[in-house]
């Protein structure tokens, strides 16, 4: 995963944005940034498929065409999917998601720290949470429905245990990023120790944390979608699930489409919040 | 981006706290002996709930029924075939569709980092596939091409194929600019630029990413043997949890947990042999 270096300070990018600039300027620096392709892309794949369902390349029940995905979308968002609305499905899933994450990120980051600050701590988990780290999640999904029914609470105990490892050896590997240099100089200006680490190595630690923060969210994105296709009675992937025993490849198409948005648009609130947060990201 | 998530800080913490050379043996013994008691409370609580009857042994086998569990398995297999054939066929996926998936994959960065029309192109639809959870497509292509190997193998190839497109481009990027233009002024072609400079440079990266996608890869074939499958480890424990058979799922677990350390490792020998200059710019 890349770590985008910051685009310049935020004064400096304000200062540019003030500067009057016609739509000609923008339309040319469109051009010129070769952006254009990216939509051409788009096209092309688009232009392929509706030719490929025009021409009856591939039967219609395998390949739906785009205007029968996007009657599909219309009906799903207007009259739901067997009797669940497009949001209360995209909801279901948002939310097993998000509480498993955040409940990964608020046990997570403490133990980290303590483990990067603790040689002692480090000793007590670390064993742990490096054998669950590379551990297939859907692999012990069967164990947590045998304990905990295929209700959400298997599902947010699932989340919660995909997130909950890259969550905390990214945030001690935080803790080990800090220059020792930077201890030493707040030590010897009389920092006390908590003050070291409210303002020398928590800092020093976050980028770090955010960056865990974000693969850890993709994680817990695909593995919902994995466990709802399982065992699930509603949610995004119980619906493309569904969708495939009655061979409605147009839902499971719009199905696809929604997941992959909502996954760009997850990832990018993520790295929104952390460039607020995280200024000082790469300005060593 | 694993590298510094590998690194566990002991010498940083060593530091940290500073102290001769015996005073930290002493110390890295005592840290270990930790980890050791943290094992043997675990392990206590284990036999302690499993052998009070606190919890049933359908849900949690105790170690004697796991023991038997994994004898059982490595001696009899499980539905009339092996073990090992259960691990050589997810092996043999995973080596499949990861393998065709990096290849293209890495061309396709190296392309778009050294291009920039070409990444304008394809950035979209790597950005579009790279968050999109792997098995929504699952179910496409089994109900395209059935559910046997050429689903499960084209969707690790499009499992593969972002995450390893992405880290040869950012590898390409990553070149020191003082080094092209070093081979520039000494009269070096654009393709030998490419293949003494920048390839050597990305390579470190390239490997990064390879062992994040194998990670990937073997995530998703084990949840699509565990969605649509009828061989294969990740089935195993499906299918073992079905007849509430925890010890085999138990047994499974940890070898799916030891399959993946291995994929791993292998990748990280791999990767130490051919770029033995990483880390020393």
């Amino acid at each position: 995963m890349p770590i985008e270096p910051s685009a310049g300070s935020g004064a400096a990018a304000e200062a540019r944005q003030a500067g009057p600039r016609s739509a000609r300027d923008e339309v040319g620096s469109w051009w010129r940034s070769g952006r254009w392709l990216g939509a051409l892309a788009v096209a092309l794949v688009w232009l392929g498929w509706y030719l490929v369902s025009a021409f009856a390349l591939v039967p219609e029940m395998l390949l739906p065409g785009p205007g029968e995905v996007l009657a599909a979308l219309v009906d799903i968002v207007r009259n739901g999917y067997r009797e669940t609305t497009l949001w209360e499905n995209g909801s279901a899933t948002l939310w097993r998601c998000g509480a498993g994450f955040v409940l990964a990120c608020i046990t997570g980051v403490p133990l980290g720290l303590a483990m990067g600050y603790s040689a002692k701590v480090r000793a007590a988990c670390n064993y742990i949470v490096q054998f669950m780290r590379p551990l297939p999640p859907l692999s012990y999904l069967i164990l947590l429905i045998l304990w905990l029914g295929t209700g959400d609470a298997s599902k947010i105990a699932l989340l919660y245990l995909t997130a909950f490892p890259i969550v905390a050896s990214s945030a001690m590997a935080g803790v080990g990023a800090t220059k020792l240099q930077r201890v030493q100089a707040a030590r010897s200006l009389g920092a006390g120790e908590w003050q070291i680490f409210r303002h020398v190595v928590f800092p020093s630690a976050l980028p770090l944390i955010f960056t865990g923060a974000r693969i850890a969210l993709a994680a817990a994105f695909s593995t919902v979608v994995a466990a709802e296709l399982m065992a699930a009675t509603d949610g995004l992937g119980w619906m493309v699930f569904s969708a495939s025993r009655f061979l409605r490849n147009d839902v499971i198409i719009v199905g696809i489409l929604v997941l992959g948005l909502l996954g760009m648009a997850l990832g990018k609130l993520l790295l929104t919040i952390d460039r607020r947060i995280v200024h000082w990201r790469g300005v060593d | 981006m694993t590298a510094p998530f590998e690194s566990s800080g002991q010498e940083d913490a060593a530091l940290l706290s500073g102290g001769t050379t015996a005073g930290r043996l002493w110390r890295w013994l005592g840290d270990f002996r930790i980890t050791l008691a943290s094992l043997g409370i675990l392990l206590l609580l284990w036999c302690a709930l499993t052998q009070s009857g606190l919890v049933n042994e359908l849900f949690l086998p105790g170690p004697a029924l796991l023991w038997d569990g994994v004898l059982d398995l490595i001696e009899n297999g499980y539905r009339s075939r092996t073990i090992w054939e259960h691990a050589g066929l997810s092996l043999e996926r995973v080596l499949a569709g990861f393998g065709t998936g990096a290849l293209a994959g890495t061309l396709l960065g190296l392309a778009m980092g050294a291009s920039r029309p070409i990444e304008a192109f394809f950035s979209p639809l790597v950005e579009f596939f790279r968050p999109l959870p792997q098995l929504a497509y699952l179910v496409l292509l089994v109900v395209w091409f059935g559910i046997e190997e050429t689903a499960q193998i084209i969707l690790l190839f499009l499992t593969a194929l972002p995450v390893s497109a992405i880290a040869a481009r950012d590898g390409v990027r990553s070149v020191s600019l003082q080094r092209l233009q070093v081979a520039r002024s000494l009269g070096a072609s654009q393709w030998q630029v490419f293949r003494y400079v920048v390839f050597p440079s990305a390579l470190h990266e390239i490997f990064t990413g390879a062992r994040l996608a194998i990670g990937v890869v073997y995530a998703t074939l084990i949840a699509a043997e565990i969605i649509a499958g009828s061989t294969g480890l990740g089935w195993m424990i499906l299918d073992a949890g079905r007849f509430l058979r925890s010890d085999y799922v138990f047994a499974g677990i940890i070898a799916i947990g030891l399959a993946g350390l291995l994929l791993d490792r292998l990748l990280l020998v791999i990767e130490r042999r051919i770029v033995h200059w990483a880390g020393k710019d």
